[in-house]
């Protein structure tokens, strides 16, 4: 990945700085946008070359993004389409702030920035901040995700132009093409300024619970405005889409409503609104972009707790680092040293593991379960299962009541079942063990320790699903209990435990096998969203295929539940334990087989391209 | 097949990457008890060889032994009498230097008693002691790689594999573990490593193999190598390296 970057960079700062021939005080070719878009592009395709399943990915990344395309399209067309002018304001309005929204936070929960381009690498050459940021803008609008928001929001376009006519259409194209803009820009510049805040690993972890607390809040916040809208007097949401069309999430989408009916008034203003709200969002963008380019390089800094560990400056790196090297060569440090050190394995084995035998199966679990607490990325992964593992438990279960009755969110009389409860807990199972297909590309190329160490892969993939256990398993008795309590009914614990054991157990068996095939590496940084192109799709197949499976093998639970009755009631526990269990075992065997004779190429997948 | 005497045996190790050769056909004998410096330009190969030395990486054709041991078709055997630092690959660097060296002996199947021991040694002698519970990522460049050699020096290994060991290491950490390799190959261990910083390895090495475009050049005693010449003359001679002739670059001198 850097070799293409840094070609293309220095082909660009040979543009800039000396220009064709040897001539003294030659003309310096000003940079612009286009320069970053086919800088971009470039690199895009050398990501290709003789890579045939990144071209699959990504094929399949466009097919996925079209189907979203296109379901967007219809659905702010239909307004227009149906004649319905009542419901196009609140299309335009409402459908356009979700996107925004949706610009603004899923690159920092699920899918992480496309580092295509990092502005660091710019760092070095003589280029403006103001040629640096639209340049960056240019290139971030060529993707996927923007082309497709084009398309879908094309569908305001044509609302428009059937409900008002040409004049209608041409303003709400403009509206949708700024709109786009006003999209990315919120998208970069929210991001940038995440990373650069995210440098203290205090802000990180912060970070993330509010994040995946806020996305997985999206859940719930769907049935709320799903209930509201079933019930709700259209004339009131008429007013609240009125009101949202003038911020800056509905402004640009409106547009060609407002021109279609006779507020031609409004589209100046709304169109400045846009404007201005775009170029606070660059300047922000490039504050920030400053920033990460001077300090991108020394990243965060994570240190154990207590321990008399100090915190040191970050301009500490080498200079510290060195004094420390070089100071204590004598025997004056061989006292603290030694206090500092006294058992390395005890210091190795957290508290939660102590349980485990001091051997290669414990030293690994006790290894993981570090790693999944001081790895941003892993915790991330542990947060989002705790969220979302309550919450759509709680929807499902009772957002189910709501649709029927249209009572709205009033937990008193859930109509939930054995049946529907079992499919809930599946699902997170599911998500849970999930978490897993790529367990190896967390290690990136770390992993070639355990590789020169020969450890046997069955070994290996039972130690990272105990590991995993320790946190998850506590969590999922959590989500249990809690939703058992919230349903209140306490004698469907054992069907919800077995069947989440039951998923939990054969997903980790599925993920063993996706993540000793199918691993793929995760960029070496210590931005917790970042993320190579390409590797978002890789991804959701991944996950995709892991889920698929998982669900499969859940099957006979779900069945067990509608076809056995009562009796199930007590069976489920014990024998969603022996199948979880045995499950993951058969797993981690067949799996670990795979593993012993792939190792090296398995190392190879995850370890980042440099 | 292998010479009972080689502490390391390759035999025909060739890789390619994306119909690029990478290392075309290696032969090499490291003797037991030897100081061996595998020498060459960036990307002659150094990485590629010695990671298919040790088992990293899967060679097209050829194989490794190591003391006898097939890595690639014995790696149990062959993998417990060696010792391996890779360059440019992460250490789990989210471990403080003492749970690092933990884990890697409990990994190693050693007594978890011996590993303790063994540890604090190691982060006392390599001074990394003060360092205390900081994290591995946190460490400089030069204590990254004094945490490496000391995880692949606890097991107690016949032979230890480094790739560029000296590599941005101030000269007093360099000395250190100058000073600790000469030391294990003097206790009977073998050592080789890969550089190209001609004057350690003229300091250190027995023996000294100079590694260009995938192919071995020269190899042999560092006498026979060098012969009266420096090794650096020797190097560039082999390795094909260009003169400026002060023509090109003329607009450099302004």
């Amino acid at each position: 990945m850097a070799v293409p970057v840094t070609g293309a960079g220095q082909r660009g700062a040979t543009m800039a700085v000396t220009g064709p021939g040897g001539q003294p005080a030659e003309r310096v070719r000003p940079v612009s946008a286009r320069h970053f878009v086919r800088l971009k592009l470039r690199v895009m395709g050398n990501n290709f070359r003789g890579q045939g399943w990144r071209i699959a990915m990504f094929v399949g990344g466009m097919i996925a993004g079209l189907w979203f395309a296109a379901t967007g399209f219809f659905l702010l067309a239909a307004p227009g389409l149906a004649d319905e002018p009542t419901y196009a304001l609140m299309a335009a309005a409402f459908g356009g702030g979700l996107l925004v929204l949706g610009w603004l936070l899923l690159p920092l929960v699920f899918f992480g920035v496309d580092e295509t381009l990092d502005p660091a690498r710019f760092a070095l050459l003589p280029l403006s901040r103001r040629t640096l940021v639209t340049g960056l803008f240019a290139a971030a609008l060529v993707s996927v995700p923007a082309v497709a928001a084009l398309i879908a929001t094309g569908g305001l376009v044509l609302t428009s132009g059937l409900l008002g006519g040409a004049a209608a259409a041409l303003v709400a194209a403009v509206g949708v093409v700024a709109g786009l803009l006003l999209c990315v820009a919120a998208s970069r510049a929210m991001t940038s300024a995440f990373a650069t805040m995210l440098r203290s690993r205090r802000v990180r972890d912060l970070a993330a619970v509010l994040l995946a607390v806020l996305a997985a809040l999206l859940g719930p916040l769907q049935i709320v405005v799903v209930a509201a809208v079933q019930q709700a007097d259209w004339d009131r949401l008429t007013g609240v889409a009125r009101v949202v069309g003038w911020t800056p999430f509905g402004a640009p989408w409106t547009v060609g409503i407002d021109v279609a009916e006779g507020r031609a008034w409004a589209v100046p203003v709304k169109l400045l609104i846009t404007a201005l709200t775009i170029g606070a969002l660059l300047w922000w963008w490039s504050r920030s972009l400053e920033s990460a380019m001077v300090g991108a390089a020394s990243g965060g800094r994570i240190r154990v707790r207590g321990g008399g560990a100090k915190v040191r400056g970050g301009a500490a790196k080498t200079g510290g680092g060195a004094a420390v090297g070089g100071a204590a060569v004598g025997g004056a440090a061989a006292g603290g040293a030694a206090g500092a050190v006294s058992g390395a394995v005890g210091q190795l084995f957290p508290k939660a593991v102590g349980w485990a035998r001091r051997d290669r199966f414990g030293a690994l679990v006790a290894r993981e379960c570090r790693y999944w607490w001081r790895d941003a990325r892993r915790r991330a992964n542990l947060i989002t299962i705790a969220v979302v593992g309550i919450f759509v438990p709680v929807m499902v279960n009772f957002g189910g009541a709501s649709f029927s009755t249209g009572e709205g969110m009033e937990f008193a009389a859930p109509d939930s079942s054995p049946v529907l409860v079992s499919i809930s807990m599946v699902f997170v199972g599911l998500l849970a063990s999930v978490t897993l297909a790529n367990q190896f590309g967390f290690d990136g190329s770390a992993y070639a320790a355990n590789v020169v160490a020969g450890v046997p892969g069955r070994l290996e993939l039972r130690a990272r699903m105990a590991a995993f256990s320790v946190y998850v398993l506590p969590m999922l008795a959590v989500v249990t209990v809690i939703l058992g309590m919230l349903l209140g009914r306490p004698a469907w614990l054992g069907v919800m435990a077995g069947s989440l054991l039951a998923t939990y157990g054969a997903g980790l068996a599925i993920s063993a096998f996706v993540s000793v095939l199918g691993a793929y590496s995760l960029p070496e940084t210590s931005n917790p969203f970042a993320m190579n192109s390409g590797a978002g799709v890789a991804k959701s197949f991944l996950t995709l295929l892991s889920m698929l499976g998982t669900a499969v093998a859940s099957v006979p639970m779900v069945v067990a539940a509608a076809l056995l009755g009562d009796a199930w009631l007590w069976l489920a526990t014990p024998l969603g334990l022996a199948y979880g269990l045995g499950a993951a075992l058969l797993g981690a065997y067949l799996a670990g087989d795979v593993l012993d004779r792939r190792a090296p190429e398995l190392l190879t997948a995850v370890t980042p391209r440099r | 097949m292998t010479d009972e005497h080689s502490a390391l045996a390759l035999r025909g190790l060739a890789k390619r990457f994306d119909g690029k050769v990478a290392v075309a056909g290696v032969d090499l004998d490291v003797p037991a008890g030897s100081f061996y410096g595998l020498l060459g330009p960036n990307g002659a190969g150094k990485t590629t060889t010695l990671s298919m030395a040790v088992g990293l990486l899967r060679p097209d054709a050829g194989g490794a032994w190591v003391l006898g041991h097939d890595v690639w078709t014995d790696p149990v055997r062959a993998k417990q009498l060696l010792g391996v630092m890779p360059d440019g690959v992460r250490l789990f660097d989210r471990l403080s230097g003492a749970e690092l060296l933990a884990y890697h002996g409990l990994l190693r199947g050693m007594d978890p008693a011996v590993v303790d021991q063994r540890a604090a040694e190691l982060l006392d002698v390599l001074a990394l002691g003060d360092a205390g519970r900081t994290l591995v990522v946190d460490y400089s460049a030069g204590m990254k790689k004094k945490i490496g050699l000391a995880c692949a020096l606890l097991h107690g290994p016949r032979l230890l594999v480094l790739d560029e060991p000296f590599e941005a290491v101030d000269p007093v950490s360099a000395a250190l573990i100058r000073d600790i390799l000469h030391r294990y190959v003097v206790g009977g261990g073998t050592v080789i490593f890969s550089s190209h910083v001609m004057e350690v390895v003229e300091r250190l090495c027995s023996h000294v193999a100079i590694l260009a475009e995938g192919t071995i050049k020269r190899v042999g005693t560092l006498d026979e190598v060098r012969g009266d010449r420096s090794l650096e003359d020797v190097f560039v001679e082999v390795v094909g390296g260009r003169t400026a002739t002060g023509e090109e670059l003329a607009w450099l001198s302004r």
